[in-house]
């Protein structure tokens, strides 16, 4: 198969880029299995997930609209993995970011709509760069590991939550029923992001768009990004070559956080125009603090490559709800599922790569024996400087725990 | 509050801390040789179900508990293979199995949610749980705490004191000096990622056995990420860990003794405490300027309290091993 390979290095580029798609089928064969053994027709199910995600114009923009907040946090896990840093706090800071924009509704209620959204978004913006800056800071100035401090702070941040909604942030209208359902006054009509009626389509999904363009800018043709990704790579040699590490770490955590702070704000003022709790995280942010994670993760860590991973994990939970409805199958499994898909595309990448290594080694060797040159562009083994086109590889601090990028 | 309630409550904290003990000294083991398994909240949810059902279904506690520690090999084998072979980001694969666990868990005990399963007896230990006090708080339990009280010793002492122990530690310091003495280091990390991912399952089965009885969902979440914050915390030695443990489960006793105390005060505050008390304890031991304070102490003083106040986790911890 590797000969092949050398002899068609388009064929095995081409290889590269279908791998992923691969693996999904494979996940979802595996998934088939699954519900196989629950007692479903597979074909069936696939096919109410499919006509959930894709069967109408309103299907699809419900998932777009699913995909949206997964694409923003995603956005900001980019940046920081490619710093090197482990941002698990996305669902703390995605409620940082719609406590503070939600605020910022429910204080001018009279205010036009176009000085409040900017505002607001701003405000979930900031919000999500606080609760996410205080682990940069931490990790930054006191060794404490990233992944722990982002934890915790998700914990804080639901109580935190929870005490907001149930007591200073109250709907008036709850107070005054016995029920006192915890969640804030409806915000005004004026302040809902416009939306392509009559789907749920609104403007959030535009926004996360163009920003993944512009972090794919800031991350690869900007000094900033440049040195971002530098200290992600070799935090000791950046400090040799003058960069400040520290300094990018805290910008990392800060930007990552503000991203799922934006999310925030996008869900309170595109989808459901208040905030409410059941007590958990998962019950307002859907979980996409942590699904943002798992689609950065499939898009391998490239913010342009996120967009279609958050859209494909926005179908699966759209669509695996219509599945629950048409065959009484749990929604967990969909869940299980997009976990398996994610195992198996991270799984595959290491195919690419021996792939590579195989074909270069082929290459050379093949080489050796004819006594030409090989042009450096044979396969992706040899891989020419980081620009983003090609889909480069996870900083190697990613596989240490926090400490080790010291 | 009496003798008696505060010795009560001493008591159900060694209690509540034992699940934590085993599943932070098999983390342990793992992360001395090199790999970190982050799936730990993850696969004790997953574990702490399938114990809780196992044993409903057999009517066995300990067969609850051989099932759970399988159950916790299978999610270490897979960050173990994905990490060792595979070459994968050990924090994504287990970041990922977090997920799974959680979801996994979920999905497959719906059914049994809030039922009544077996538990494990209650077995004081003859002549010792006599001695007034001490005997009452840690000799009166069962046999989990007891098997946690003896897993700090024995982790301490394979750790420190025994030859495996020392290829163990070798092969997470420096693998490639362990390796050129002859140790096959992958296959150190293979053993030790198993054997604790074998303790994390019985920590999780511990917990809907023994502490916290029964199947909901979700229903240990977060305990996790405190053992694996309590690792760091107790600087990967067993003993430390265990202290850190109980101390945690020290906050939320005095949490819920204080809200008792100021009703007033909003349940969140407390809540919140031991998570922030957390955040300061490792924001403690990793501080420069912890080690400013210890350099202006006495000369003899320095050693002890580097050792009590400082942690370095192992040099080689979640870094990929290649032989030659």
């Amino acid at each position: 198969m590797v000969d092949v390979f050398i002899k068609y290095p388009r064929l095995g580029r081409l290889f590269d880029l279908a791998l992923p798609l691969l693996a999904t089928l494979a996940a979802l064969g595996v998934g088939a299995i699954m519900l196989q053994l629950l007692g479903a027709n597979p074909i069936k199910a696939y096919g109410a997930l499919l006509n959930g995600a894709f069967g109408s114009t309103n299907a699809v923009a419900d998932t777009i609209v699913r995909a949206t907040p997964l694409l923003l946090v995603a956005l900001g896990i980019c940046i920081a993995f490619r710093a090197g840093v482990i941002n698990i706090g996305g669902e703390g800071q995605l409620v940082a970011g719609a406590i503070l924009a939600t605020l910022i509704g429910l204080k001018m209620p009279d205010a036009p709509g176009i000085v409040i959204i900017p505002l607001a978004l701003i405000a979930g913006f900031v919000g999500g760069a606080i609760w996410g800056g205080i682990p940069g800071v931490l990790k930054a100035y006191y060794n404490v590991n990233e992944i722990l401090s982002t934890i915790m702070l998700n914990i804080i941040a639901v109580q935190g939550m929870n005490y907001l909604l149930r007591g200073p942030m109250i709907d008036p209208a709850q107070m005054e029923v016995s029920s006192r359902i915890p969640q804030t006054a409806r915000l005004a009509q004026a302040f809902d992001l416009p939306r392509w009626v009559p789907t749920r389509l609104h403007l959030g999904a535009l926004i996360a768009v163009i920003l993944a363009f512009l972090v794919y800018i800031l991350l690869w043709r900007t000094t900033v990004g440049y040195r971002i990704r530098a200290v992600g790579l070799n935090p000791e040699a950046s400090r040799y070559a003058g960069i400040r590490v520290r300094r990018n770490i805290v910008l990392a955590l800060l930007l990552s956080g503000a991203f799922a702070g934006l999310a925030g704000a996008v869900q309170v003022y595109g989808v459901h125009h208040r905030m409410f709790t059941d007590g958990s995280l998962a019950g307002f942010t859907g979980s996409a603090g942590f699904n943002g994670i798992v689609a950065a993760l499939f898009g391998k860590l490239n913010p342009i490559g996120a967009i279609p991973a958050s859209f494909i994990f926005g179908a699966l939970i759209v669509g695996a709800n219509s599945l629950q409805r048409a065959m009484q199958v749990p929604a967990a499994l969909i869940t299980a599922l997009n976990g398996l898909v994610v195992v198996f595309v991270v799984s595959s990448d290491i195919f690419s790569r021996r792939l590579a290594r195989s074909r270069q080694i082929g290459a050379e060797a093949s080489a050796a024996e004819t006594g030409t040159n090989i042009k450096p562009d044979i396969g992706a083994g040899s891989k020419p400087a980081p620009t983003g086109n090609v889909p480069a590889e996870a900083p190697p601090a990613l596989n240490a725990e926090g400490e080790a990028s010291k | 509050m009496d003798n008696a309630q505060l010795i009560a409550v001493l008591a159900s904290i060694v209690l509540q801390a034992s699940p934590l003990i085993i599943a932070v000294c098999g983390e342990i083991l793992t992360e001395r040789s090199g790999v970190v398994n982050l799936s730990l909240d993850g696969s004790m949810l997953m574990s702490a179900m399938t114990g809780f059902l196992v044993g409903m279904k057999t009517d066995n506690v300990w067969l609850g508990f051989a099932a759970a520690a399988v159950v916790g090999m299978i999610f270490a084998a897979i960050v173990a293979l994905g990490s060792i072979r595979l070459n994968q980001s050990q924090v994504a694969i287990g970041f990922v199995l977090t997920l799974l666990g959680d979801d996994l868990s979920a999905f497959m005990g719906q059914n049994y949610t809030r039922m009544r399963g077996v538990i494990v007896p209650h077995y004081g230990i003859p002549l010792l749980k006599d001695i007034p006090v001490v005997g009452k708080i840690f000799f009166d339990q069962d046999i989990v705490v007891y098997f946690a009280m003896a897993l700090i010793a024995a982790t301490w002492w394979w750790l420190n004191r025994t030859q495996p122990g020392l290829k163990l530690r070798g092969s997470g310091e420096r693998p490639q000096a362990a390796f050129a003495r002859g140790i096959d280091v992958n296959r150190q990390r293979y053993i030790y990622t198993l054997l604790g991912g074998a303790l994390v399952g019985i920590a999780g089965a511990a917990y809907s056995l023994n502490v916290k009885i029964g199947w909901s969902d979700g229903h240990i979440r977060g305990m996790g990420w405190i053992a694996l914050a309590i690792v760091i915390f107790g600087g990967w030695s067993p003993i430390r860990g265990a202290f850190g443990a109980v101390l945690f489960g020290a906050t939320k006793a005095l949490a819920t003794v204080l809200q008792r105390a100021f009703p007033e005060v909003s349940v969140v505050a407390f809540n919140s405490l031991p998570w922030i008390l957390m955040i300061f304890v490792l924001l403690a031991v990793g501080s420069d300027y912890t080690e400013r304070f210890i350099n202006a102490m006495p000369q003899g003083w320095q050693r002890p309290l580097r050792r009590i106040l400082r942690v370095s986790p192992p040099m080689a911890l979640g870094t990929p091993f290649h032989e030659g």
